[in-house]
């Protein structure tokens, strides 16, 4: 999961809920869909990176610096 | 004196044959600035091209006056396609012109289409070779200016959209002398960056300064980058080389930070709906199961034993009940029926007939006296009325017929 996308990790969200919304599906089952979606979302939440960026450039030594306007 | 000397037509001739062969002279643009021109009656044009370093003498005769869409006149910028070859009446060489565009917007229109052409049948532009643009980029490569407009707008779009989004910027020479190699050198640069989407674009401007984006060089960056590349080239109006060799096409850089950048707050807020649902399907379970257990609750209590015998106690209580009720009526009915018995009896009782003023006689021994034959004379007999016995001597007996 650590190495999935998150487009990959929404995919196996949307997975998750469309098994647990089948009737026959048992609560032990659904128990574990739902560990399993939470888990999905907890490294949706990885994915988010909250670290705000400033943009950067590289330059014609392959350096890189912070972007000045 | 030299024996083998040659004619002047032989070496025309020769020399003609030359140029004849020569297959770069023989489709050629030259461009450079009209002087002498002269449009001659017979309807041929005769015109030098001339430059810093000299001049070439041209020629476009009547039946070719189709490649000339203007008035030609002296000091004119022109591009002229045709053959160079030989004259030789006068043994100089001119250029036979077919077609004749002012330089510039139509030279290039032309080399535009021609590599256009020649990359789309090298299936350049075919969309089995076109990388899907990732919808969660998370570090985006930007080859353009670093000052204008272009730069401007895909860092306020990505700030807006997403602060969290890395963008990194080859600040690329996007025009002019070395353009292209600075843009090639960009994406390349950028490709080794460990980005996940790359937008190669500028801003808006004439069709010059687009230029390079129409380069076959720059074409060949982006179609071999092995990162997805997003073209952004001026307006919505201007398509060039790198749209169409490109995995994406956006009108202008703004659009082109949209496509690359997603969008944070939709993001977190599509999380926070799969968190939701996932709850609200558990509870619904939870609830469904809790559900059919208090089901299968009430339906085992009422198959208890206990509740068996409660029932049989009271089915019990209600037959002695039944039974009761059934014994009284019966008694009721009995009783009536008695009354009515009683009611006959009295009817027909004998003591009632005496009423009427008959009696009942016995004799002295008790017998009932029917007939002559019982009495005597002079006998005792007792006479029964309703209220009492008289005591009577028979006087005389006296058959009769009656009837």
């Amino acid at each position: 999961m650590a190495n999935q996308t998150l487009e990959e990790l929404f995919e196996g969200l949307e997975t998750v809920i469309g098994t647990m919304e089948q009737p026959e599906v048992s609560l032990e089952e659904s128990f574990q869909l739902y560990h399993r979606g939470m888990e999905l979302l907890k490294s949706c939440n990885n994915r988010l990176d909250k670290i705000e960026k400033k943009m950067l450039v590289l330059d014609d030594e392959g350096e890189m610096h912070e972007f000045e306007e | 004196m030299v024996r083998n000397a040659y004619t002047v037509g032989q070496i025309n001739a020769y020399i003609k044959n030359m140029f004849t062969q020569d297959y770069m002279l023989s489709r050629i643009y030259v461009k450079g600035e009209v002087s002498n021109c002269k449009y001659h009656t017979s309807g041929h044009i005769y015109f030098s091209l001339k430059d810093e370093s000299g001049t070439i003498a041209c020629v476009m005769f009547a039946g070719q006056r189709g490649g000339l869409a203007f008035r030609m006149s002296n000091g004119q910028q022109v591009v002229v396609f045709g053959s160079v070859n030989i004259y030789e009446r006068s043994g100089t060489y001119q250029l036979y012109a077919r077609e004749i565009r002012l330089d510039g917007e139509g030279v290039l229109f032309e080399r535009f289409q021609a590599l256009k052409q020649e990359l789309e049948e090298m299936g350049m532009f075919s969309a089995e070779y076109k990388k899907p643009v990732p919808r969660f980029a998370r570090r985006v490569g930007v080859v353009t200016a670093p000052t204008g407009a272009a730069v401007r707008d895909i860092m306020n779009i990505a700030r807006r959209r997403n602060p969290y989004v890395q963008l990194i910027l080859y600040p690329a020479q996007v025009q002019g002398e070395g353009a292209k190699e600075s843009i090639v050198l960009g994406i390349e640069r950028l490709a080794c960056e460990d980005i996940d989407v790359m937008i190669v674009g500028r801003g808006g401007g004439s069709i010059e300064d687009l230029w390079a984006f129409n380069e076959e060089e720059v074409a060949r960056a982006i179609f071999n980058c092995p990162v997805p590349v997003i073209s952004a080239v001026g307006h919505e109006t201007d398509t060039t080389i790198a749209d169409f060799v490109a995995d994406l096409r956006a009108p202008t850089p703004s659009a082109a930070a949209e496509l690359a950048v997603f969008d944070y707050r939709q993001t977190q807020e599509r999380c926070r709906q799969y968190r939701q649902r996932l709850g609200s399907l558990l509870e619904g379970k939870v609830q469904f199961t809790r559900m059919r257990l208090k089901g299968y609750e009430s339906k085992l209590g009422f198959l208890h034993p206990g509740n068996k015998l409660k029932e049989n106690r009271m089915r019990l209580a209600e037959l002695e009940d039944r039974l009761r009720g059934r014994m009284k009526e019966r008694i009721r009915t009995s009783r009536q029926r008695l009354e009515i018995y009683i009611e006959r009896i009295n009817g027909l009782s004998p003591l009632k007939k005496l009423n009427q003023g008959y009696a009942y006689v016995q004799d002295e021994s008790g017998h009932a006296l029917k007939s002559i034959r019982q009495a005597e004379e002079g006998k005792k007999i007792c006479v029964h009325v309703t209220d009492g016995v008289i005591y009577a001597r028979t006087e005389q007996v006296k058959e009769e017929h009656y009837g």
